[in-house]
């Protein structure tokens, strides 16, 4: 893993041969002018879920031309989506002294993975309707709901999500070493779903995003658990009867082994 | 030791997995019966989905009755004839069961449903397991000696479509053991259960069969019944996790032996007792659940 990120991070720096080290003097103006102000990439563009897989979290890391911090106004901000993934959220009411589910909301467009870390919170950095129209922070989703329109349900979505660890909102920081390095660590839980993730890395200086840049992570099953997960959805039948083998040849050879009498 | 389920998408806890498998093993060979009834709530419990604890609770319960009728194949103890009466009725109930899941999913009420049906049905026939051993092992302190059952004539001896049981020596309706096999049917494919605990009984106190074949036939139901099971839960649900009936298997095969080893030092009525306790007790806990305040008001899931 550790030769695996610094294979990448050598790989990004290759790509960006015009960012200065941070101890070098100033580069003159007119080299500066081709500089990328933002220059980012992936520990890793591949999450495999395996046997055993327990979760797991990838390193997002680049350089910036300016100085990031407070002093010069300058932040960067990371956002993952995941693939969006339609849920209902449903209330528990008691009726004759049982708890069973009662009205519900649907969310069909939201993303069922999305996390945000950036050096200073968005709202400090970015105008209110800036960071509503990049959608940045939890309350900038747009959440519709079908079904029933109370706003307790948007909450509990929000709560349930973040409890569950597959909505986050500045639960890690973005680090920046040497004024110009940054790096932010985005953790999936064992629960993440498969697909392609999004993330966006954001430059704001003075109130404005000056510069941005996507990157593309795929979330896989690899191994046994991908075969398995892909024969029971493309050939059921060819599963159930495959399951009902296995169980039987299981429970036949566990009497031989572990006879008693 | 963690292990990634990919059809419940999670991973779990491998060693917890053998543990409840050699657990709810060693009760089901202690007790003679399948063991799915403790294994779906504690599945549930720990956090497993409910359709995929119900689907590869069924395909565990086809692996752990397998090696039983193994056994009692080879002792002559399966009634085919009465089996496959018993079998046509679980056949049809569990496709209605099927169905009626598939349902209950999209209504978002599985988890509801599963609950009722666990207190409901475990609930009756644990009482009326403990009642009945209770009373038999009184008896049994009075008169020295448990006294012999008559065979009793009932109206479901007038029923049409007879038919001639050799082994169990029984020329009864066919429809008694149709309706009885068909009720199994639904609940194995609702609790996702072999339906073993109270398939016995209904065969010695419904049909009137000898003990001596009873086990044996429940177990060639079971097995069938709950292969079906599988292959339904399999192709309309895709909720059987190989992954966990394997583990649950390992662990459950080699408890099951254990436990059958220690069975036969305890007396029957004594077993009984035991047993409906056991069913009690997993009822009254499920029915707490129903009823305790939840700690979030508010559930989320996947759109079904």
């Amino acid at each position: 893993m550790l030769v695996l990120l610094c294979a990448l991070a050598g790989g990004a720096r290759a790509q960006a041969p015009l960012v200065p080290p941070p101890a070098a003097a100033p580069p003159p103006p007119s080299v500066a002018a081709n500089t990328p102000q933002l220059t980012a990439d992936l520990s890793t563009n591949q999450v495999e879920i395996s046997t055993g897989f327990t979760g797991s979290s990838v390193m997002v890391f680049g350089a910036t031309e300016r100085l990031i911090g407070p002093q010069t106004d300058e932040d960067v901000i990371v956002v993952a989506w995941g693939p969006p993934q339609a849920t209902v959220v449903r209330r528990k009411v008691n009726v004759l002294g049982f708890w069973l589910n009662g009205p519900s909301a649907t969310f069909r467009e939201m993303p069922g993975f999305y996390a945000i870390a950036a050096t200073r919170p968005v709202w400090q950095v970015l105008p209110e309707d800036a960071r509503r129209a990049g959608r940045l922070g939890l309350d900038a989703l747009p959440l519709r709901a079908s079904g029933s329109q109370a706003p307790a349900f948007r909450a509990a979505l929000l709560e349930l999500k973040q409890d569950d660890g597959r909505w986050q909102e500045y639960a890690s920081p973005v680090t920046v070493a040497g004024g110009r390095l940054f790096s932010a660590r985005i953790s999936f839980p064992d629960t993440v779903q498969t697909g392609d993730y999004r993330i966006e890395v954001l430059l704001v200086r003075e109130q404005r995003v000056i510069a941005r840049q996507e990157l593309f992570l795929r979330v896989d099953r690899v191994g046994t658990a991908a075969s398995i997960a892909y024969v029971a959805h493309t050939q059921p039948v060819i599963y159930g009867v495959g399951c009902i083998l296995l169980a039987a040849l299981a429970g036949w050879l566990g009497s031989v082994m572990f006879r008693r009498s | 030791m963690q292990v990634y389920l990919p059809i419940a998408e999670m991973s779990v806890d491998g060693l917890l997995l053998l543990g409840i498998g050699f657990g709810v093993g060693w009760l089901s060979g202690l007790f003679g019966v399948g063991g799915g009834f403790l294994l779906t709530p504690i599945l549930i419990l720990i956090g497993i989905p409910a359709p995929v604890a119900v689907a590869s609770g069924a395909n565990q319960t086809l692996g752990a009755s397998v090696s039983g009728l193994m056994a009692q194949w080879r002792r002559g103890n399966v009634d085919v004839r009465m089996g496959t009466v018993l079998l046509v009725g679980g056949f049809i109930g569990s496709g209605l069961g099927v169905q009626l899941f598939a349902v209950l999913r999209r209504a978002g009420q599985v988890d509801l449903a599963v609950a009722i049906f666990y207190v409901v049905i475990l609930g009756t026939v644990g009482m009326l397991m403990v009642r009945e051993s209770v009373r038999a092992i009184l008896r049994r302190r009075r008169t020295g000696a448990a006294a012999a059952r008559a065979h009793e004539h009932t109206w479901l001896h007038g029923l049409p479509f007879k038919m001639r049981f050799r082994k169990s020596r029984l020329y009864i309706s066919v429809v008694p053991p149709l309706l009885v096999g068909m009720a199994i049917g639904v609940l194995s494919a609702v609790m996702g259960v072999g339906g073993g605990f109270m398939l016995v009984p209904a065969m010695i106190y419904l049909l009137g069969m000898p003990t001596s074949v009873v086990i044996g036939t429940s177990l060639f139901q079971v097995v069938f019944v709950s292969a079906n099971v599988t292959l339904l839960q399999a192709v309309q649900v895709g909720s059987v996790d190989i992954v966990l009936t394997m583990l649950l298997l390992a662990g459950g095969v080699a408890g099951a032996q254990f436990g059958a080893a220690m069975g036969t030092k305890l007396r029957g009525e004594e077993t009984r007792a035991l047993l409906g306790m056991l069913v009690l007790s997993v009822a009254l806990g499920l029915l707490y659940d129903l009823v305790r305040t939840p700690d979030s008001l508010f559930v989320i899931g996947p759109v079904p």
